[in-house]
C-alpha cells in the first residue's frame, strides 16, 4: 500500500476521509519517503516519528489556532472542519513552480473541493502545463479595431475579474489621427460612438514580454515565464508587495486592493491555476493569453470577441502559423521597443 | 544569562520612572502607536483599498517614508566613522545615540514594509529554503539582506558595548571595531541597493537615471545627522548627558557637506530634465510645474526645495552655524525639506503619468496616514527607549549589582 | 536586448529566438478537432495557404433558385405581370457606375456567381469574386490577417469568409456605441 505522503505542516482532524490515513501513536516507522521538489519536503524529509511530533506541535500554531478552535469545537460540523484543513494546507504549500505533477493536482483538488463548500457549486480547475513547441505570439491591427470594446467585456467575462473595481486587463486608446502614437494625449476612457472621426484605436494589455522585467525583480518568484511563453503568477504565493507593477512599462498589472468580488452565475466555472481561477484580496493579476483556453487549442475571449477581426492569436515556432505570416509579410511594430523587454504582442496596419 | 535578566529588568525599572514630561510623552506616542495599530487592524480586514493607492500609483506614503527612513538609517554611520575610523573623541559620545536611532529607524522601514505589503501572512514565502528568496535577480532580496544584517549590526554592537559597561568592564576593541568598520561600508550600501531598487526599473524613466543612488546618499547624510543633531539637542536639555558643544559643531559639518553636495545633484537632475525636455521628464513637469491641469504635489516640492535651499544656505554661513539655536532651526528645516523631496516627492512622481502617459492623482487616506504616525511613534518610543537606557547606563545609572 | 544576468536565453531578440525554435519544429499535439468538427467547412488554398472555410450555401435562405423556379431565367425576366425579384435589396457597394446586380451575379444562370471573364463561380467560393477588385484584403485573408478564424489558434484552420463578416451588397459598417465604459477608471482620472 502506497503510503501518502504528509507534509509537517498537515492538520489531521481526523475526517474521515480515503486520503487521510493517519497511523496513531508512536508505533509507526514507515519510511517510504519520496523525494519531491518542494523546498518544505526538502527540510522536513524526516522520519515518521519526528514529523508527528512537529504535527503536534504545530497544531498549536497561532496561526492556525483559528483553524484548530474551530476543529475542536464540539459543535462545528465536518464540513468546517474540512474547510479549516483545506486553509490550513493551502496556506503552508509551495510555490506552484516547484511541485510536481501529484502535489498540483492536489492543490487543484483542494481548491475545487474549497469551492464546492462555500458555494455548493462544482468547478472545473485545469494544472495542464505547457506543450512543446509552442511559443505564443499576439498580434493587433490598429487598422481594424474600431474601439468597440467587445474584447474588454468578453476578457472579464472569460476571467473573472473584481467587478466592484471594474477590473479590466485590456486598455483600447482612442489615439488622434495626425498625432501619431502618442498616449499621453489619447484616452482611454471614451464613451461615445464609434469610430469616431479623426481617430483610430489601439489596445493594451500584458504584452508577455521574452525578456520581462515583472519576473525579475519579484523577490518570491512568484511570476515567472512558461515555456510556451506566458508570463504567469501563482496567485497563493504572491505576497503582494507590487514591485512587478511599478516594474512593468506596459501597464500590463493588476492588483486587488480588497477582496474580488463577482455574482455567482458570472463565475467562469472552466478554470485554470494559473489562469482565471478565483483570487483574493492582496494578490496581483494579469492577462494570461487566456491560459485556461490556449492550452486547449483556442483562441484567447479577446481574439474570439472582436468583431473585425483586428486581434491575432498563434503559435510563433509553427512556420505556417497566422501569427507567423503576419511578421513576416506585414510592417509589424511594438511598444517601448527600446526599453528591451522583447515583448511578443505586436501591432501592424493594413 | 543572568546579567541580560538583570539588565533587562534594571532598565526596565528605570524606563518606567522619570519626570512627568516624560511620562506625558511616553503615554502621547504609546496612544498614536494605539492608533495606528487600530488603523492597520482596518487595513488588514478590508485590503489596502482603505488607502489612497490605486493601479497606477502603486506606492505611496508607507513606501515614501520607507525610502526616507533608510537614509536616516544609514546616517548613523557619519558618526561612527570620525569616531572609531578617524579616532576623534567627540565624536564618542554620539556615537551610541546614533546607532540607537539607526535601531528606531530601521524597525520603522521594516513596519513601514509591512505595512504596505498586500499579503502580510504571506511573508514566510521570501524565506531561503523554505520559500524561494529571489536572489541576486530581485532588489529586493538584496534589500532585505542589507537592511536585516545592518540591523543586526546596529543591535549587537551596541548592545555589547553597553552589556560590558552595564558590568562596569571596558569593552573590548577587538570585538566591537572590526563591527564597526564592517557597519561603515554597511550603511553606504543598504542605502545604495535601496537607490538600485527604483534606479534599475527601466519602465520608470523618472528614477531610471544614473544619479539617484548617489543623490539618496547625499540626502541621507545630510537628513540623519540633522535628526541626530536635534536628538542631541533635546538629551542635553533633558538628561545629565554631556554632550560637548564641539561634537555638535562637527556634526553640524557633516550636515552642512551633505546638503551642499544634495542641492548641487538637485541643480543637476532639474538641468536633465527641463533643458531638452523629452517624453521622459512628463514626471518631473507634473512634479514642479503640474502636468495636463493636475498639480497637487506642486506646492510641496517648493516648499520642500525652499527649505532646503534656506537651511544649506544658514548652514554654509560659520557665524550661523555655529549659533545653536539657528542650527536647530536649520536642521528641522532640512530634516523636513528632505522628508517631502525625498518621501513622496520621489516615489509618487515616479508613478505620474502612467506607463500610457495617464493621470491618476494619488492622496493618501486618514487610515494610511493613521498607521502612519503609528508607524512614527513606534519609532520615536524605541528611540526613546534604547536611548535612556544607554545613557542611563553610561553615565553609570544602572549598574550591575554585584 | 539580453542582459548579462540572463545567461540562459543567448538570443539577441525575440526574432532570433523564434527563428532557431522553429527549425526542428514538430506539429503540435493540440489542435482545434473538437471545435469545428460539428461546422459544414471546405477546404481551400488561396495564395499557397490550405485552409478550411466555412461551407455558405447551405446558410443562404432560398438557395437553391432552380429547385422552386421551373421556368428558365430568360423566360422570368421577360414576364411583365410578375413582381420584380429582390426588390429589397438596395446595392450600396462602390458606385453605380462601378457595380450593378450583374457584376456579380449570372445572368443566365440563377445559381451561379461569374468572374469578369464571365467564367462562373461557385456561392461557396464567392471570396474568388471579391478578390477581383480587393487584392490586398485578399492576400492579407489567405494569409490569415484578415477576417476571424473559427475554431481555435490550434491548426486545422478555419477562416470566415468575406461575406461571413461583409454584406455583399452593402459592405459598410455602421457606427456603434462602445461595449462598456468604466467609471472607475474615468473617476481616478479626473
Amino acid at each position: 500500500m502506497k503510503k501518502e505522503i504528509k507534509k509537517w505542516f498537515s492538520l489531521n482532524l481526523g475526517i474521515n476521509n480515503q486520503d487521510h490515513k493517519e497511523c496513531s501513536g508512536s508505533g509507526c516507522s514507515h519510511n517510504s519517503i519520496e523525494k519531491t521538489e518542494d523546498g518544505i519536503s526538502q527540510v522536513f524529509d524526516v522520519n515518521m516519528n519526528r514529523r508527528q511530533a512537529f504535527k503536534k506541535l504545530t497544531a498549536g500554531l497561532a496561526i492556525g489556532a483559528g483553524a484548530v478552535s474551530t476543529s475542536c469545537s464540539l459543535f462545528s460540523g465536518d464540513k468546517s472542519k474540512e474547510k479549516s484543513e483545506i486553509e490550513w494546507e493551502e496556506y503552508f504549500k509551495g510555490n506552484y513552480k516547484l511541485m510536481t505533477e501529484e502535489e498540483k493536482s492536489k492543490t487543484v483538488d483542494r481548491l475545487i473541493r474549497s469551492y464546492e463548500l462555500r458555494n455548493g457549486t462544482k468547478i472545473n480547475i485545469s494544472s495542464k502545463g505547457a506543450e512543446e513547441n509552442i511559443l505564443f505570439g499576439y498580434a493587433f491591427n490598429i487598422s481594424k479595431c474600431q474601439g468597440y470594446m467587445d474584447c474588454i467585456n468578453a476578457c472579464v467575462e472569460e476571467n473573472n475579474q473584481d467587478r466592484a473595481s471594474q477590473m479590466q486587463y485590456i486598455r483600447i486608446h482612442e489615439m488622434n489621427d495626425g498625432k501619431g502614437l502618442n498616449f499621453g494625449e489619447a484616452d482611454d476612457t471614451y464613451y461615445h460612438e464609434v469610430p469616431a472621426a479623426g481617430h483610430f484605436y489601439m489596445g493594451t494589455q500584458c504584452m508577455h514580454c521574452d525578456n520581462p522585467p515583472c519576473v525579475e525583480v519579484c523577490p518570491v518568484q512568484a511570476t515567472w515565464k512558461e515555456k510556451d511563453g506566458i508570463v504567469v503568477i501563482d496567485y497563493d504565493w504572491c505576497i503582494g508587495c507590487r514591485y512587478c507593477m511599478a516594474a512593468c512599462p506596459y501597464d500590463g498589472r493588476r492588483f486587488n486592493w480588497s477582496t474580488p468580488e463577482i455574482s455567482e452565475q458570472e463565475v467562469n466555472k472552466d478554470q485554470h491555476y494559473l489562469g482565471n481561477r478565483l483570487r483574493k484580496k492582496g494578490v496581483m493579476e494579469k492577462c494570461t493569453f487566456c491560459i485556461q483556453r490556449s492550452r486547449s487549442g483556442k483562441n484567447p475571449a479577446c481574439v474570439e470577441a472582436c468583431p473585425t477581426g483586428a486581434r491575432i492569436f498563434g503559435n510563433l515556432l509553427d512556420p505556417k502559423s497566422e501569427i507567423r505570416w503576419v511578421l513576416e509579410n506585414k510592417k509589424v511594430f511594438r511598444l517601448k521597443e527600446d526599453l528591451g523587454t522583447e515583448p511578443k504582442f505586436w501591432y501592424f496596419m493594413d | 544569562m543572568s546579567v541580560l535578566k538583570n539588565l533587562i529588568r534594571d532598565s526596565l525599572v528605570y524606563l518606567t520612572s522619570g519626570r512627568k514630561s516624560y511620562h506625558i510623552w511616553m503615554a502621547l506616542l504609546t496612544f498614536l502607536m494605539l492608533i495606528g495599530m487600530y488603523c492597520y487592524s482596518l487595513q488588514l480586514e478590508h485590503g489596502l483599498s482603505v488607502t489612497g493607492m490605486n493601479d497606477r500609483v502603486s506606492w505611496g506614503l508607507y513606501i515614501s517614508n520607507f525610502t526616507f527612513l533608510v537614509g536616516v538609517a544609514a546616517a548613523a554611520v557619519m558618526l561612527v566613522l570620525p569616531a572609531y575610523v578617524l579616532k576623534d573623541i567627540d565624536f564618542k559620545q554620539a556615537v551610541l545615540i546614533g546607532e540607537g536611532l539607526a535601531v528606531a529607524a530601521l524597525f520603522m522601514c521594516l513596519a513601514f514594509v509591512i505595512a504596505d505589503m498586500g499579503g502580510p501572512a504571506r511573508l514566510w514565502h521570501m524565506i531561503p529554503v523554505i520559500g524561494v528568496f529571489n536572489f541576486p535577480n530581485s532588489m529586493l532580496t538584496w534589500d532585505v539582506l542589507a537592511l536585516n544584517g545592518y540591523l543586526f549590526i546596529n543591535l549587537s554592537i551596541p548592545f555589547y558595548i553597553l552589556i560590558m559597561r552595564y558590568q562596569g568592564k571596558t569593552p573590548n576593541p577587538k570585538i566591537y571595531i572590526p563591527g564597526v568598520f564592517i557597519s561603515v561600508f554597511w550603511a553606504v550600501a543598504i542605502h545604495l541597493v535601496t537607490a538600485f531598487l527604483y534606479q534599475g526599473l527601466q519602465a520608470r524613466p523618472f528614477w531610471n537615471n544614473a544619479l539617484l543612488g548617489p543623490r539618496f546618499l547625499a540626502s541621507a547624510f545630510a537628513a540623519g545627522p540633522s535628526l541626530i543633531i536635534i536628538a542631541l539637542a533635546v538629551i542635553r536639555k533633558f538628561t545629565d548627558f554631556k554632550i560637548d558643544d564641539k561634537t555638535i559643531k562637527k556634526i553640524a559639518l557633516v550636515v552642512t557637506v551633505a546638503a551642499q553636495i544634495n542641492l548641487i545633484m538637485l541643480i543637476s537632475e532639474l538641468f536633465k530634465e527641463f533643458y531638452a525636455p523629452t517624453h521622459h521628464s512628463e514626471s518631473a513637469y507634473y512634479l514642479f510645474f503640474g502636468l495636463h491641469g493636475k498639480s497637487a504635489l506642486v506646492p510641496w516640492i517648493w516648499t520642500a526645495i525652499t527649505m532646503n535651499v534656506t537651511a544649506t544656505v544658514i548652514l554654509t554661513f560659520h557665524k550661523l552655524r555655529n549659533n545653536l539655536n539657528v542650527l536647530y532651526f536649520a536642521c528641522i528645516l532640512l530634516f523636513l525639506g528632505i522628508w517631502i523631496e525625498k518621501g513622496f516627492g520621489l516615489i509618487v512622481p515616479g508613478f505620474i503619468p502612467g506607463p500610457w502617459g495617464k493621470i491618476a492623482e494619488y492622496l493618501p487616506t486618514y487610515t494610511e496616514i493613521g498607521v502612519t504616525i503609528g508607524i512614527w511613534a513606534m519609532g520615536a518610543f524605541i528611540f526613546s527607549i534604547l536611548a535612556r537606557t544607554g545613557i542611563a547606563i553610561e553615565l553609570g545609572k544602572i549598574k550591575l549589582k554585584k | 536586448m539580453v542582459s548579462c544576468k540572463d545567461k540562459k536565453d543567448e538570443y539577441h531578440n525575440i526574432i532570433d529566438k523564434i527563428e532557431d525554435l522553429s527549425k526542428d519544429y514538430k506539429p503540435v499535439s493540440l489542435s482545434s478537432e473538437t471545435y469545428i468538427e460539428t461546422l459544414n467547412k471546405v477546404e481551400v488554398i488561396e495564395n499557397w495557404q490550405r485552409f478550411y472555410i466555412p461551407e455558405r450555401k447551405s446558410q443562404i435562405k432560398s438557395f437553391e433558385c432552380n429547385e422552386c423556379h421551373s421556368k428558365p431565367l430568360s423566360e422570368l425576366q421577360n414576364e411583365k405581370s410578375i413582381k420584380k425579384s429582390h426588390w429589397d435589396i438596395t446595392l450600396k457597394h462602390a458606385n453605380q457606375e462601378t457595380m450593378n446586380c450583374v457584376t456579380c451575379h449570372s445572368e443566365n444562370n440563377m445559381d451561379k456567381l461569374h468572374s469578369i471573364t464571365n467564367k462562373p463561380i461557385d456561392f461557396n467560393l464567392s471570396h474568388k469574386l471579391c478578390s477581383q477588385c480587393h487584392q490586398k484584403q485578399y492576400k492579407d485573408w489567405a494569409g490569415g490577417a484578415h477576417s476571424k478564424q473559427i475554431g481555435g489558434w490550434a491548426p486545422p484552420r478555419v477562416s470566415q469568409t468575406c461575406v461571413g463578416c461583409h454584406d455583399p451588397h452593402k459592405p459598410h459598417f455602421d457606427k456603434r456605441w462602445p461595449a462598456r465604459y468604466n467609471t472607475q477608471m474615468a473617476d481616478e482620472r479626473n
